[in-house]
């Protein structure tokens, strides 16, 4: 644990930040010195400046610690999808962006985050009502229950692996299926992960499917 | 006299002291321990607590210092 602490630089400063204050915090309750000025920069030092600083590194460390595989799978839910990506023998397609070292330990979140300007924000949010439905539903379901019962709220977005596939590449386009396809690849009517065609990231967790499938739910039309 | 005047700067400044030593506990626990439920107390109960315990410290000095000036004061009106 003490080398994992060490080689994060946020997590260490948290810490030391956090045992100097409790230090001084510990001398105060036990000494009870007179409550000189001497004694009131102490405490500002003790009850202001380094918990203010661990709050801030250790936000920081927090954040991180929410975009890696651990923590995705800490809720027991999620151990299958976990132990499926980072099994080195899976073919899954979820096993096989997780062993490139680009999404590494951080895969889940590289893949199901949302993008953009407010990506980060809706994504946290959802990561929210990721945590309540946990609690309050599925803390004590059954492996086998939930693997019926709990699915990704929309689609998988095509936009998310374009991303990376911007579909631009001449490689890319040299794939007579991903050619014929461009122009539904790029609208989402064709999800890169149906079945034919990459099939989903997670196929323990999915019926069979036996033809491409929208990667997004159709629109509603507009009556006017 | 307020409720706030009966408590001695001392005994508030050790509950402040106790409440910002809960806070760290929670913050250093979710870093030990990063799953949701570690992170998320840390980052609302854990902060909150902390803020709390410098608001405590905060009212304290002013309120000491406040004091002083008013004794100083009384003492050469001039």
């Amino acid at each position: 644990m003490v080398s994992w602490i060490i080689a994060n630089p946020f997590i260490a400063a948290a810490v030391a930040c956090a045992t100097g204050s409790a230090i001084l915090l510990l001398w105060y309750l036990l000494r009870r010195p007179a409550l000189t000025n001497a004694t009131k920069l102490v405490l500002l030092a003790a009850i202001g400046v380094l918990p203010l600083a661990t709050a801030t590194t250790g936000n920081v460390a927090g954040y991180e610690a929410t975009k890696a595989r651990r923590f995705c799978g800490s809720c027991h839910v999620m151990t299958p999808y976990r132990d499926d990506s980072q099994d080195a023998r899976s073919a899954a397609l979820a096993a096989r962006h997780a062993r490139n070292a680009l999404f590494g330990d951080e895969n889940c979140y590289a893949c199901h985050a949302d993008y953009g300007m407010f990506g980060t924000v809706t994504t946290k949010l959802g990561g929210l009502r990721h945590v309540y439905e946990y609690l309050f539903h599925y803390r004590n379901m059954p492996l086998d229950e939930a693997r019926e019962k709990i699915h990704i709220r929309r689609p998988f977005q095509n936009a998310t692996c374009m991303h990376c596939h911007s579909t631009e590449g001449p490689s890319w386009n040299a794939i007579k299926d991903h050619a014929s396809l461009l122009d539904r690849v790029r609208g989402g009517q064709v999800s890169c992960a149906s079945a034919g065609c990459h099939g989903p990231a997670h196929p323990f967790s999915k019926p069979a499917q036996t033809s491409a499938t929208p990667a997004q739910p159709p629109q509603p039309e507009h009556v006017p | 006299m307020t409720i706030w005047s009966r408590f001695s700067a001392p005994l508030t400044l050790r509950i402040s002291a106790v409440l910002t030593l809960i806070g760290l506990a929670l913050m250093v626990w979710s870093m030990v321990e990063p799953t949701p439920l570690p992170v998320m107390l840390a980052m609302t109960v854990g902060q909150g607590i902390g803020t709390l315990a410098f608001g405590i410290y905060v009212f304290i000095v002013v309120r000491e210092l406040r004091r002083e000036f008013r004794r100083a004061r009384e003492r050469d009106p001039s």
